[in-house]
C-alpha cells in the first residue's frame, strides 16, 4: 500500500487528510511541522507522495522542501504544496525549493485525491 | 503621544491580543470532527455488515437484497458527503486559526515595550503577517478605503 507523508501544523487538518487518503487506499504518515518531516524521511519512511503546508512552525513547507530534496531517498518524490496561500511569488519560491504541485485551500477532497491518484494509483 | 497615553495603549493591545487567543482556543472543533469521523467509520462498518448478513442467508430474499444494495448505496453517499463535510470544514477552520493567529502576532508586537522610542506598527509590517491572498486583498481594500 503507497504511503502519504503528511505535514500541516493544524491537527485537524492533518487528521481530515489522513481520514480522506485512508479511505482511498493510501498509507499515511503525518507530522505536525517540516521538522518532523525531515524527522520521519530521515528515520527511512518513503513516501510515494508528499503533502505539505506552507505555514509552519520550526521548519515550513519552503524550509521542508529545500532539506527533503537533500535526502537521497526524497530527491524525486513528488511534493504537493496544500495551503492558504495563492499568490504567484510563494508558488514560484516553493517551485524552486523542488515542490511538484501545489493545491489551494479550499480544495476539494475530489482535487486532493485527483493529484494524489495520478503521482501515485492505488493498485 | 505621552507616555501615559502609549503606555495604555500598549497595554490594550496586550490585553486584546490575549482576548482573540481565547477566541481561536474556542474555534477547536475537534469534538464534532471526531463525531464525524466515528460516524463514517460506522457506516463503513455497517455496509460491510450488510454484505456479510446477505453472504450468510441460506434462502436470500430478492426483495430485502435490493433493499440491502440501496442502503449500501445510500450509506456510501452519506459517507461521501460527511467526509466532504468535515475536509471543507478542518480548511475553513484552519483558516480562521490563521488569521486570528495573525491578530494575535500584531497584537503582540504592537503591545511590546521593546520597541524604539517614536517607532510603531506599520500596516506594511502587518501585512507581512499575511498568510493567504485574501488578506492581502482585503488589507488594500481597507487601505484604499481609509486613505482614498
Amino acid at each position: 500500500m503507497p504511503t502519504i507523508l503528511v505535514l500541516d501544523d493544524s491537527a485537524t487538518m492533518v487528521m481530515s487528510l489522513s481520514h480522506i487518503l485512508k479511505g482511498a487506499g493510501y498509507e499515511v504518515e503525518t507530522g505536525m511541522n517540516g521538522r518532523e518531516g525531515i524527522t520521519k524521511l530521515s528515520e527511512g519512511i518513503k513516501p510515494s507522495v508528499i503533502l505539505t503546508d506552507l505555514n509552519m512552525p520550526e521548519l515550513d513547507g519552503i524550509g521542508f522542501i529545500k532539506e527533503a530534496r537533500k535526502i537521497a531517498s526524497a530527491r524525486y518524490t513528488p511534493i504537493i504544496v496544500l495551503t492558504t496561500e495563492s499568490g504567484g511569488r510563494k508558488r514560484d519560491e516553493a517551485r524552486a525549493a523542488g515542490a511538484s504541485g501545489w493545491l489551494t485551500k479550499p480544495a476539494e477532497p475530489n482535487q486532493l485525491l485527483s493529484v494524489v491518484k495520478q503521482l501515485c494509483p492505488v493498485k | 503621544m505621552s507616555a501615559t497615553v502609549e503606555a495604555n495603549e500598549k497595554l490594550v493591545c496586550a490585553i486584546l491580543a490575549e482576548q482573540v487567543a481565547h477566541l481561536r482556543d474556542r474555534m477547536d472543533a475537534s469534538a464534532a470532527f471526531d463525531l464525524l469521523w466515528r460516524t463514517t467509520a460506522l457506516l463503513s462498518w455497517l455496509s460491510g455488515l450488510l454484505t456479510d448478513i446477505n453472504r450468510q442467508a441460506v434462502q436470500p430474499s430478492p426483495v430485502l437484497e435490493r433493499e440491502r444494495a440501496e442502503a449500501i448505496t445510500e450509506i456510501g453517499e452519506i459517507r461521501r458527503q460527511l467526509d466532504h463535510l468535515a475536509f471543507v470544514e478542518a480548511q475553513r477552520q484552519d483558516f480562521a486559526r490563521q488569521i486570528a493567529d495573525c491578530v494575535i502576532v500584531a497584537l503582540e508586537r504592537m503591545s511590546e515595550a521593546k520597541m524604539p522610542e517614536g517607532a510603531h506598527f506599520s500596516s506594511s509590517d502587518l501585512a507581512k503577517l499575511y498568510v493567504s491572498d485574501d488578506q492581502r486583498q482585503l488589507h488594500e481594500e481597507v487601505l484604499k478605503r481609509l486613505q482614498g
